[in-house]
Formats: C-alpha cells, structure tokens, sequence
C-alpha cells in the first residue's frame, strides 16, 4: 500500500485558508459585463392580506430603472421551493400530500416578507429607491401565528387544498391512525405502574448562516439560463427551475458558488425563483439579486416551532411500557417542508428506545409566519427537548439513574432503526454513554449536586440520539462521480455534493486520494452541474456516508481499468495483480509492472506505428465512474453530558462544559467530527438558552436582526469535551457513520435535563431563558 | 427594514472645534455627529435619525485626552474609545465603575471604535459607560457660539435620546468627580450573551467610614426611559453600617423605585425582580474592593 494514507488524519479543510483570508468567491462577489441589480419588493406591514392594487408606475419611473415585474409579469406557474417531490415516487408523493403552493410574486401576503413585486436597475441603490415608490394598497386579514389559532374552524383557509389549514398530517394510507410506531399504546398504557404527560413549546429558531442569500441569473444569447447560487443542493434546484421555466435540464446552467454556510436553509430553492424571472426580463444581461440579514430572516425558513406533547407509562422496575406523542408543527405560511420533518420527528422519537408500544402523530399547520422548513437535525432537537426530559422526569421518579435507563431501554444493533423495518447496523451508544459518564465525572456530580441550597446551584445531564447516515430509504438516495485520470495520472473528480463548509469536500478528497494511493494535492475536485451527474444535494448528513460510497465505486472502477490494461500488456492475469505505489505490479513477478502514469499516458497519447500499425499501449482515456446507491442508512448515535450552573436570583444558566461522545463509525477527519460536535453544540445551546424568533400579534418580526436575535459567542460557550467512538459499521463504506446533522441534537436535552438537576424543575418551553427560570423559581 | 444602501448625505470633516461650531451653526439641526459611528451607523437608528449632514470628529486635531489630576477628576476627550479606559491605570485605579463598564463593554472590535462621549450623547438607558459615570458623578463640557458650558450628568438626559445638548454645540469633553481614598465603585450588568446591549446595569459610588457609608450614588439602566440615579434607595445608604439586613432593605427599596418596561431584551417583571440583587451585589462588590 501507499506509505501516506490519508483517512483517518486530521487533514486542514480545502478551503480553510480561503475563507479565513476572504478570497472565496461568492456569489455576492460576481461582478459580470452589463450586470444589473433586481430587488424583490417584500410586503413589510402585514402578515396576512390582499394585494387590492399594486402601482408601479412612479417606480418605472426612476430614472435608471429597466424593469419592473408585477405578478402578472412573470410565470404564472406554482412551485414549492422544497425539493422532497423529486425525492419520493410520484405515488408517495401524492400520498404525502405534499403541494406547490408558492407565486414568484404573489398578490395574496401569507407572511411578513411576502414577495410583491421585482425592479430591475442599473445599480442597487436606484433599484432600491425604486422600490420605495411601488405603492402597494393591502387589505389586512387576520393573523395566525399558531397552529392552535388557524386550525380553528372559522380561520380563513390558506389553500383550497388544506382544508383546516392543516398542510399534514401522517397519511392514513402508509399510517394507520395517522399514527407512526407498533403496538397498542391504549392497552399497553394502562398497564403502566406510573405515567408522565406534558406538552413543550419548541422554537422558532433560524439557521443564521454566515452568508446572506444572494444570485446573479442571466438568460443568455444561446438560450440557456444561468443562475450563480449557493444552494446546498445545486442538482435538485437545476431541474426545478428547468420545469419552473420550461426549459430543459441541459439549458440550465446551474453555478455553484461558494456557499457561506447552510444548516439547512439552502435546502432547496430560496430566491432563485425571483432572480432567474428576473433574468428572463432582461435577456443577455446578467441580475444579481443580494439579501439584507433582515429580509433573509423574512424570506427563508427556519426549524418548525410547535407544541410537543408527550406521554411517557413505565412499570416501577423503568420499563416503558407506552409512548404517545403528537408534534403539531406551524409549518408557516407555505409548505416546502411540512411533510418531511413531522415525518422525521417522530422516527428520530420511535428510533431511540425499546417502547412496549408507540404512536406518533405529526401534523403541520399553516401560519402567517415566515415557512419552516429544514434546519440541521431535521426535527430531532425537537424530539430531544421533549423526549429526553420526559425520560429524565420517569428516572427521577422512579429513582433510577438516567444514564443506566438510557443503556438498558435504548435500541441497538439489530433493533428496527428510525425507519422502521431497516434494523440498526450497529450501535455504540453503550461505549459513548460509559466514556461520556466518566469524563464529566457523572457519578460523582449527580451525588454531590443532589441536595443544594445556596444562591448559585449546579447540575448535569444526559441526553441520548440517533440519527441517519443519508436519506435511504424514505427518500430517493442516489448520488454520481466520475473520476477522470488526466494523461499524467493527476485526478479529476467530478461529483455534484456541495461542501457547505462541513468539509465534505476535504473528505471526499481524502478518500479518493487513499482509494486510488496518491497524494490529495494531485486531485482537483469539479463541482461542474453540466459535467457531473446527480446527487441529492448536501443534507441528510449524507454526503461523506453516500458521497464516499460513490467516490470508492467510481475508483475502484479507475483500478478494474488500469488493471485490465495492465494485463493486456504485461501479459499477466487480472488476479495476479495488484496497486503499489501508483504502479499495477505483478504478485508472481515483481519485475513485470507498470506505472498507473504510464497506462494514462499511452491511453491518451496512443500513437499507431505507420511501419507496423502497432500501437503503445491499450488506446483511451480512463474515466472511472459511479451511479450509487446505497443500501443502507447506518444510523450513528451519541450521548451528551452538560453541567450547568443557575443562578437563583437572576435565573441565568451558565454552562459550564458539555461532554459528547459520538458513535462516528470510523472518522475519516477527525478534526472535522469534532468541528461538527462543536458547531453543532453551539446551535443547540442557542436553542435551549437564547435563539427565537419573534413576532408581534400583527405578525411582524420583532427581530429579524441580530441586534435582537441572539446567538451565543465565544465568550458564551462552554469548555467542550470530544470523544469519537469508532467502532466500525458492517454495512457503511470504510465502516463510517454520519455527525453533521447530529450537532446540534443532544446537548439541547442534555442542557434541559442539567439545568432540572439544578433546580428540580422540568422546563417546558426552550428557549429556557432567565427571564423563565426566575417565573418557575417564584413559583 | 434594514437597507444594503446608505442614505444620501454630505460628509463634513471639519479640522478643529471652531469649524464645527461654525458648521453646527450653519446648518442647524440638520447635522448628526459622528464620533465612532457604533451607534449612528446602525441601520434603525439611521432610519429614525436621518439627517442631510454626517459631520465627522475624525480629521478634528485633539479631543483625545484621558487625563487624571488629582484633586480635579478625570477628563475624556471627546474622541476617547471606550478601550483607551481600560489601558489607562488611574481609571483602573480611582473609577473601577468606569473601567468594568468599560470591561464589559461590547467585544474589542467596538471597544476600539465606540467613544465614552458619544455613549452619553446617545442617551441610551442602556449606555453601560453612562451608568457608571451617572454614579461617579460628573459634568458634560458643551461648547457652542457663545463658549463653554458645563451641564451636571444628573441634568444631562432629558429623555429617551435626548440630552441638554443644542443643536449648535459639540460636547468636548466629560469630566468625572474626583475620588478619595475612602471611595469606592463598582458596576455590573446583565445581558442575553456576553456581547449585548445591557438588559439591566447598576453602578455604585460609595464614599465610606469604615463599615458606614457616608454617602451614596446609585445608577441604574434599563429601568426607565434614561439612565436612572436611585435617591431614595441612596438615602437608606447614607449614613448606614453596610450589613446583610441593610442591604436586603436597599434591593427592595430599588425594586419600589425603577420603572423598567417590557422590551426585546427583557421584561419589566423581570427587571424589577432583579434590579435589587445586581444593586446588592454590586454594592458588596463595590465595598469590598474598597
Ligand atoms: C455590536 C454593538 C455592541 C454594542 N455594545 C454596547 C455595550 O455593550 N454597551 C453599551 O453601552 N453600548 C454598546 N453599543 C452601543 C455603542 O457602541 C455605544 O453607545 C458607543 O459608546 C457609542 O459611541 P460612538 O463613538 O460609536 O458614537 P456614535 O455612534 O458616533 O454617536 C452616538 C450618538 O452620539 C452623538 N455624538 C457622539 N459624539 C458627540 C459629540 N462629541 N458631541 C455631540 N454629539 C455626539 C452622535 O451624533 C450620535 O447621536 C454597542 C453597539 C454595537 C454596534
């Protein structure tokens, strides 16, 4: 084998120094020949009414303006800016429910932020004085802010479609009651010994990526439209503005640009819809169309708020003998998501413990709020807050210890995964659990806090998960690469996953660089929407898991094809031969080889001898190449450990350190796993802490900024403790499981149950803030 | 909303005092001033606070001197950054109110930007600078056509963002009481995270007998629609042994006083419940630095 491998090391990111420095390019950065600047009109007044009359003639007007758009101006063609219709057959897509219910411009408001209209400019500063002259005439409707209220019978309707207002709920065709999980919770609930109910309010809590939505679309002199986006998933978005346009697939030219972070919003279509109809208007001349962080806020989705309720029967000696849970999520004011993650919520729930029985019911509702849509984790921070407390409050009363319930009730390998009917592959919670107690000390705190009384008083917690390595097989799951030997036997690898910045890329690079035995600066990576085939997109934290499998089918099809050519020449069976070093080397006779540069090289450079039409070597440029799909989704787990410190009299929640162990599988950057741990901690503390959105009753944000909207810093964060459990899943390429998504899952329910060490009371609503904490300890 | 393009506006860049009093003059009323911009160039306040003239403080020769006379005080040019205070060791020394506010203040990159001056001019009650100087006592140096005056800090807020200031005066200079080796200060805040607005902030100036207090400055923020001085709960101080029992009483009698509001940072409820807690922790703190 090669004497440097490259899996397992803690390479830096590709793009590391890039970013740190500011010399990415991102699509804010374009500057094209002719460009010009569009800005979408957004309602900024109400949340709910009707467009009476849009004037746009003062605004044409201004001196410098090319065009303005009104609804009626642009494709009259509904689309949803989610992209689960691509995923799912168009059977279980009808059964999902799922709708496009969405106008590029639209002259009904279903939430603050709504898009009215588009002007197109020389420059952003007339495009945006522009705009202020748009006289828009309203005629305000009634506000829902939640599922309770536009659920209710004389709401007004958002879609004919929807009766109810209620965009999901778990179809009877597939559920059963509308129900996800086995059993007969009624029967099995009674025979409880005790029984725990309670409902959560979760969040409404926004992704905050680094880089503010921005475009630049231009509908060329050859008839293709180009659009620069910094999608997490440009092969979903390039056929959907194929069919939003009518154009084929092959006239899209979708541009990936650097993407400045993702979580999830980039998770389909944001504003490419507006910046390509834009472009349309103007031919030949490219639109950039670029976000402020306020309208960012209004225009794109968040994770689903709702109310979690919950109810937990267990017999004296822990065993849950009964779980029934019902998630009714606002899914905001379109759909996009409102299938997916009231799905997911409940099988991250019925995926963790061994209940007697389970139902879950998932359902979302329209509100005027700003839509919901995917955020890192997917509904399971969701499920944690609910389900981990519940669990702790049994612990509690049973006077068990959480972390023993935990590894007695949870499941396992072999166990039906979160996908029930695919079995867990493997499962290392039990290692994550016992290395996590012992690094934050569990034995020792949970006796030494039990009984305090002073001002500042301290906890810990746990909180355990599981999650999925790649959409497999709820969603379709496939994904391409090619990998392209140039003449002198450097690498091209073309694959259509993006790297968000999780460092997909890196590791891609590194497994096709041990895969093939050569060095990773001698592999560029394509990330060409015309030149590769198709992915998924980057969620599902299923990039390295999925992209992986891929990159090692597309070079082991590189090998079969050095070795066979190796054969033809040196004489010597395929089986009598092996890799060594970049050469193909014969087992029997070290002396007959050939170097991998050698065979690239004559298959491109392939010369017939004119005196004996011989040729040197076997003709043809070698192109290794993988359609994968994967066959299976091998789930990771992790456990989480918090302490906290409250403090009684101003209710603030300090935390101290989080502990977490994560079952990786096997890591192929370790540095990056624990760069995901550490992020995704961050985003968990935000939503247990700080992070929610607002709204007025009138709908309007009260703070879309971050002037109001707070994340923690690094002064706020904690000292955090990494522990990668590699135990080495059976079915996963090189053994590997995912952690991207996981992030910000278990320090959520970790940091609840900590700080209800602390205090002795369970919190209900997130984010738990001292405001809250003071209410409950005056209570 | 926010915007991605400023206002339209004239830049003046005027070179000494005179200059700007004569332009402040000229076009009354119709020229913000523009000291470290933490403020002025946040977008809600722009939209509210536009104006056809930005005058800068940038080009201006002086107005950035931090010295400490004893006997006198300490003087702040109107051009000192908040993180000068915390390089200077006579504000360590004789305000460590002003120094901690200063400590606590923002992250280092708005530190270095933001000027003590323009915290007062802004007449936030949240001004985390203008909460210690409130306690510690001070007065506003204003020059305008006619001179020099000086407004007491007491005098100095009118309003929610509004100051004794004219409209053709330029605030020079702050100058804090003197301290003694018998006084002692403190400041605290809370906040959402660390780098935040102030959604409560109490400062103390004690001058002290001992264990007695002989005379007391209390200033609190976010309780009221300026900065607000505690006198009732002072005089519960004054010439009282600091005890437990005394300061259980001073955190009830600042619940009764403030007059805080519901707003993004926090609620009246909750203001009101720990405006008594920081004010007794900041006391204790206060004394025993002392
Ligand atoms: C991210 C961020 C974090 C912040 N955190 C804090 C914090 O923790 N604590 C806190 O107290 N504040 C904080 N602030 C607010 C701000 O930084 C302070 O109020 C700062 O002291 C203002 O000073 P400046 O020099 O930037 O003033 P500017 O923005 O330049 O001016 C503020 C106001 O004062 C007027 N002004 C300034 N100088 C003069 C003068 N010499 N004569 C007349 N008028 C004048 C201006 O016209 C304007 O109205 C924060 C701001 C930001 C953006």
């Amino acid at each position: 084998m090669n004497a440097k491998t490259y899996v397992g090391q803690s390479v830096p990111k590709l793009d590391a120094r890039e970013k740190a420095t500011g010399q990415a390019i991102y699509a804010a950065d374009l500057n094209l020949p002719g460009m010009l600047y569009g800005k979408i009109v957004r309602c900024r007044d109400f949340a709910h009414a009707k467009v009476l009359k849009l004037d746009l003639s003062e605004a044409a007007q201004v001196p410098g303006v090319v065009k303005v758009l009104g609804p009626k101006d642009v494709t009259q063609k509904r689309y949803n800016s989610g992209v689960l219709d691509l995923m799912v057959s168009e059977g279980l897509g009808e059964v999902l429910g799922d709708i496009e219910d969405q106008h590029i411009f639209t002259d009904y408001v279903r939430h603050q932020g709504d898009a009215i209209c588009g002007i197109i400019a020389e420059s952003e500063e007339i495009a945006e004085i522009a705009a202020q002259k748009v006289k828009v005439f309203y005629e305000a409707l009634p506000v829902y802010l939640t599922a309770e209220d536009s659920s209710r019978p004389d709401a007004i309707q958002f879609d004919e479609r929807k009766p109810g207002n209620r965009a999901f709920q778990l179809p009877e065709q597939m559920f059963p009651g509308n129900a996800y999980g086995w059993g007969d919770v009624d029967a099995e609930m009674a025979k409880a010994d005790m029984v725990f109910e309670e409902t959560f309010t979760l969040p409404k809590v926004k992704q905050c990526q680094m880089e503010t939505h921005s475009y630049v679309a231009m509908y060329d002199q050859t008839g293709r439209l180009n659009c620069w986006t910094s999608t997490q998933m440009p092969k979903c978005v390039q056929p959907k503005l194929a069919r939003l346009f009518d154009l084929p697939i092959s006239r899209v030219n979708l541009v990936s640009t650097t993407i400045g972070g993702g979580f999830g919003v980039r998770l389909g279509m944001i504003c490419e819809p507006e910046t390509c109809a834009m472009a349309m208007a103007v031919p030949g001349r490219p639109v950039k169309v670029q976000l402020t962080r306020e309208e960012d806020w209004l225009a794109s989705e968040s994770r689903h708020p709702g109310k979690y309720w919950i109810k937990l029967g267990v017999k004296m000696d822990g065993t849950p003998v009964a779980l029934d849970a019902r998630f009714m999520a606002s899914t905001g004011a379109y759909f996009t998501h409102a299938s997916g993650v009231p799905f997911t919520t409940g099988s991250w729930l019925t995926g963790m413990y061994k209940y007697g029985a389970v139902r879950y019911k998932g359902e979302a509702y329209f509100t005027n709020q700003a839509p919901s849509g995917a955020f890192r984790g997917y509904g399971n921070p969701q499920t944690n807050f609910a389900l981990e407390q519940i669990v702790d409050r049994a612990c509690n009363a049973l006077n068990i210890d959480p972390v023993e319930w935990r590894k007695k009730w949870h499941k396992g390998t072999g166990d039906d995964g979160w996908c029930i009917g695919v079995p867990f592959s493997s499962c290392a919670l039990d290692e994550c659990l016992d290395r996590g107690a012992k690094a934050i000390g569990w034995n020792e705190k949970r006796a030494k806090y039990a009984n305090q009384t002073g001002v500042k008083r301290r906890g810990v917690g746990v909180s355990v998960m599981n999650h999925t390595s790649g959409a497999m097989p709820m969603l379709l799951e496939h994904t391409t690469c090619t990998v392209k030997m140039n003449e002198d036997g450097s690498v091209v690898l073309m694959i259509s996953c993006s790297d968000m910045g999780q460092g997909s890329h890196t590791v891609l690079k590194q497994i096709a660089a041990d895969a093939l035995g050569m060095p990773m600066d001698e592999i560029h990576i394509l990330n060409n929407m015309d030149a590769s085939g198709f992915d998924i997109g980057s969620h599902a934290s299923r990039t390295t898991y999925v992209g992986g499998g891929a990159v090692i089918k597309a070079c082991e099809d590189v090998k079969r094809q050095l070795i066979e050519r190796a054969s033809i020449r040196l004489g010597v069976d395929k089986e009598d031969l092996e890799f060594k070093e970049r050469q193909v080397v014969a087992r029997s006779d070290a002396s007959k080889k050939l170097s991998v540069k050698e065979i690239c090289h004559s298959g491109v450079y392939n010369f017939t001898n004119p005196a004996n039409g011989e040729t040197n070597g076997v003709p043809g440029q070698i192109q290794g190449y993988a359609s994968h799909f994967p066959s299976h989704n091998s789930p990771p787990f992790g456990a989480c450990f918090a302490e906290v410190e409250v403090d009684t009299e101003t209710g603030e929640v300090k935390v101290l350190e989080l502990v977490i162990a994560h079952d990786i599988g096997r890591a192929i950057n370790p540095m990056a796993v624990e760069g995901q741990l550490e992020g995704g901690a961050h985003q968990a503390l935000g939503m247990i802490l700080t992070e929610e959105t607002c709204y007025n009753d009138a709908g309007l944000c009260r703070n879309n900024s971050f002037t109001d909207y707070k994340m923690l810093g690094p002064v706020d964060m904690p000292r955090i403790t990494t522990i990668l459990v590699e135990q080495p899943d059976p079915i996963a390429p090189m053994g590997i499981k995912s952690v991207g998504e996981a992030g910000p899952v278990n320090p959520v329910g970790a940091t609840a149950n900590a700080i209800s060490h602390a205090l002795g009371i369970m919190f209900t609503e997130a984010p738990i803030t001292p405001e809250r904490v003071l209410k409950a300890l005056n209570q | 909303m926010s915007s991605r393009v400023l206002p339209q506006f004239d830049l003046l860049e005027p070179r000494n005092v005179a200059d700007v009093i004569a332009l402040l003059s000229q076009h009354e009323n119709q020229v913000s001033v523009l000291a470290g911009g933490t403020d002025l160039l946040v977008w809600a306040y722009i939209e509210k606070n536009k104006t056809p003239y930005v005058l800068s403080l940038s080009a201006i020769e002086g107005l950035d001197h931090l010295d400490y006379v004893a006997g006198e005080g300490l003087r702040i040019g109107a051009k000192v950054k908040v993180a000068q205070l915390l390089k200077h060791p006579d504000v360590a020394k004789h305000y460590p109110a002003l120094y901690q506010a200063a400590e606590n203040f923002a992250t280092p990159q708005i530190r270095n930007m933001a000027t003590v001056m323009g915290n007062v001019l802004r007449a936030s009650p949240a001004g985390d600078c203008s909460c210690a100087i409130l306690a510690l006592g001070a007065k506003v140096v204003l020059q305008g056509p006619a001179g020099q005056r000086l407004v007491d800090i007491d005098d100095f807020w009118v309003s929610y963002g509004v100051t004794e200031r004219q409209p053709d005066e330029l605030a020079v200079e702050l100058r804090i009481d003197d301290t003694s080796s018998s006084t002692c200060s403190a400041f605290q805040r809370l906040t959402r995270v660390h780098e935040d607005l102030s959604k409560l902030n109490v400062a103390v100036r004690l001058e002290m007998d001992q264990d007695t207090c002989k005379q007391a400055r209390i200033a609190m923020g976010c309780v009221g629609p300026t900065p607000l001085r505690l006198k009732k709960t002072e005089r519960l101080l004054t010439g009282a042994k600091i005890s437990a029992e005394l300061l259980q009483q001073v955190a009830a009698a600042a619940r009764e006083e403030v007059t805080p509001i519901d707003d993004q940072r926090s609620t009246a409820e909750y203001r009101r419940q720990v405006s008594g807690v920081i004010l007794k922790r900041v006391i204790e703190q206060a004394v025993a630095k002392s």
